[in-house]
C-alpha cells in the first residue's frame, strides 16, 4: 500500500514537473536564443522575386495547354503507381527493407540536458536504480498485458497495446544485467510500469518509480569515451546510479543489441 | 468536400484493401493466417508418426484418401509442447504449392483487416522464427500476430516435406 502511494506521489511529481516551466525558464537554451536572432534577421529581410522565376511564370502562363497536359500526365502516373501498390501483396509491403543490423549507429546529437540544471526520473529494476532525463522521457504507463512475439531476443518482453500505440516492452533487468539474470531473478521480478524512451515505441519495464530529482551538471560524472557503453550518459554521483542516454539506447534496441554491445 | 478531395479519398479507400484472416491461438497469443490459404479446419485426429522425419513434422493424416503432413506449429514457433484438448485443431493450408496441416491450440474466428491496420513487427529478431511474422495489428485491444505461411518452412524444408 505504501509502495502504491509512493508511486502515485512520484507520478504526480513527474506530471507537475512536466507542466511547470519554472526550471526551464532558468535555462533558456542556446538554440532558442539563436532562433530568436534568426527571426529578427528574417523580419528585416526584403523579399525580392528572382528575374528567372518571373520569366518562368510568364512562360507557364503563356503555355497553359502544356501545363494541363503535364497535370494529366502526373495524374495518370499517380494512378498507375497506386494500382501497382494495390497489386503488391501485404507480405511484400511489410517486408523490412534491410536487416536492422545493417543500419549504422546514430551519431550523438547535443543533449538539452547538458546545460544547466535538469530533472531526472529515478526508477528501480531488480534492486538497481536507473535514471532517465525527464526531457527525454516519453511517458510512464502501468504495465498491461504483454503479447510475446516469436523469434525475438530474450530481453524483448513483447508488445503492449496502449490505445493506438504498440509499445515494445523491454525486460530491463535482462537487458541491463544479462549475466545476473537467472531463474530466481526472473521469478522475483515484479514489473509495474513501462518507462517510454523519447518518442520511440520502446519502453523499459520497471518495478517501482523512485522519485524525480533536480540535478546539476556537476552531479553527474559524464561519460567521455565515445563508443564504450553508448547507452550510458553518465553516473549520478550522489545516488550512485546510471543516467541513461535515451537516444543511444533506442538506437541499440532498434538494432536488436543489448548492454554487451 | 470538393470533387478533387472526394476522388482522392476514394483512391485511398481503394488502395486500402481489406483482407480476411483466420485467427488461431497458440499459448495465449492470437495469430492470423490469410484466409485464401486455408482449405479447411479439422478436429484433432490421430496423427501417424513418420520415422526419420524432421522434428517439426508431427506425422501424417489421411484426408479423404490424401496423405497430408502435419507440422508441429508450437515447435516451429519455439514454444513448449502442450496437451491435446477438445479445442485442438488441424488447419489444412496451402502454401508453396503444397497442402499441409498445422496443429494449433484452437481456431478463433475470421477477421477483416484493412491493410492500413497492419503494422510491421519490430525488426529486432535474429531468430529464424522471427521471419514468420508478417505484421501485427491491434484488433479490439488485442494484438493479432499475422503469420506468413510461405515462410513457415525454408525452401529446403518445403522440399523435404514434399518427399514425405
Amino acid at each position: 500500500m505504501s509502495n502504491l502511494i509512493a508511486s502515485q506521489k512520484v507520478m504526480q511529481h513527474y506530471l507537475s514537473a512536466l507542466l511547470t516551466e519554472e526550471e526551464q525558464s532558468e535555462t533558456v537554451t542556446l538554440a532558442e536564443q539563436k532562433k530568436q536572432q534568426l527571426n529578427a534577421l528574417l523580419s528585416q529581410a526584403v523579399v525580392t522575386e528572382p528575374a528567372a522565376k518571373i520569366a518562368v511564370k510568364a512562360d507557364v502562363a503563356a503555355d497553359s495547354a502544356a501545363l494541363a497536359a503535364l497535370k494529366a500526365k502526373f495524374a495518370r502516373a499517380e494512378q498507375a503507381q497506386q494500382l501497382q501498390q494495390r497489386d503488391i501483396p501485404v507480405a511484400e509491403r511489410l517486408a523490412p527493407a534491410a536487416p536492422a543490423l545493417a543500419t549504422p549507429p546514430v551519431k550523438a546529437a547535443p543533449k538539452d540536458y547538458r546545460q544547466g540544471r535538469f530533472q531526472a526520473l529515478f526508477f528501480d529494476v531488480a534492486g538497481l536504480k536507473v535514471a532517465v532525463p525527464l526531457k527525454e522521457l516519453g511517458g510512464i504507463h502501468q504495465l498491461g498485458k504483454i503479447n510475446s512475439l516469436i523469434g525475438k531476443p530474450d530481453w524483448f518482453k513483447g508488445v503492449m497495446l496502449y490505445r493506438e500505440q504498440k509499445i515494445n516492452a523491454v525486460d530491463t533487468a535482462r537487458w541491463v544485467m544479462p549475466e545476473k539474470y537467472d531463474q530466481s531473478l526472473q521469478q522475483s521480478l515484479n514489473y509495474q510500469y513501462v518507462i517510454m524512451l523519447g518518442n520511440s515505441d520502446w519502453g523499459l519495464c520497471c518495478e517501482a518509480l523512485v522519485n524525480t530529482y533536480v540535478l546539476e551538471q556537476d552531479d553527474v560524472k559524464w561519460r567521455e569515451a565515445e563508443g564504450k557503453r553508448p547507452w550510458m550518459a553518465g553516473l549520478i554521483k550522489k545516488h550512485m546510479c546510471v543516467l541513461v542516454d535515451v537516444d543511444a539506447m533506442i538506437d541499440l534496441l532498434n538494432r536488436g543489441l543489448d548492454i554487451s554491445a | 468536400m470538393s470533387n478533387l478531395t472526394k476522388q482522392s479519398a476514394k483512391k485511398n479507400d481503394a488502395a486500402d484493401i481489406v483482407l480476411q484472416w483466420v485467427t488461431f491461438k497458440l499459448q495465449e497469443e492470437t495469430y492470423g493466417i490469410n484466409v485464401m490459404q486455408v482449405q479447411e479446419v479439422l478436429r484433432y485426429t490421430e496423427i501417424a508418426p513418420v520415422p526419420g522425419s524432421p522434428d517439426y513434422v508431427l506425422g501424417i493424416i489421411n484426408l479423404r484418401g490424401n496423405v497430408v503432413t502435419v507440422i508441429d506449429t508450437r515447435s516451429r514457433f519455439g514454444l513448449e509442447p502442450a496437451e491435446v484438448t477438445d479445442n485442438t485443431r488441424i488447419v489444412i493450408i496451402e502454401a508453396e504449392k503444397q497442402v499441409i496441416g498445422i496443429l494449433v491450440d484452437s481456431v478463433a474466428e475470421v477477421v477483416y483487416l484493412k491493410s492500413s491496420e497492419i503494422d510491421t513487427a519490430p525488426n529486432v529478431g535474429t531468430d529464424e522464427s522471427a521471419r514468420f511474422i508478417q505484421g501485427v495489428s491491434n484488433r479490439d485491444g488485442e494484438l493479432l500476430i499475422l503469420v506468413d505461411l510461405n515462410k513457415l518452412l525454408s525452401d529446403d524444408e518445403w522440399e523435404e516435406i514434399r518427399s514425405i
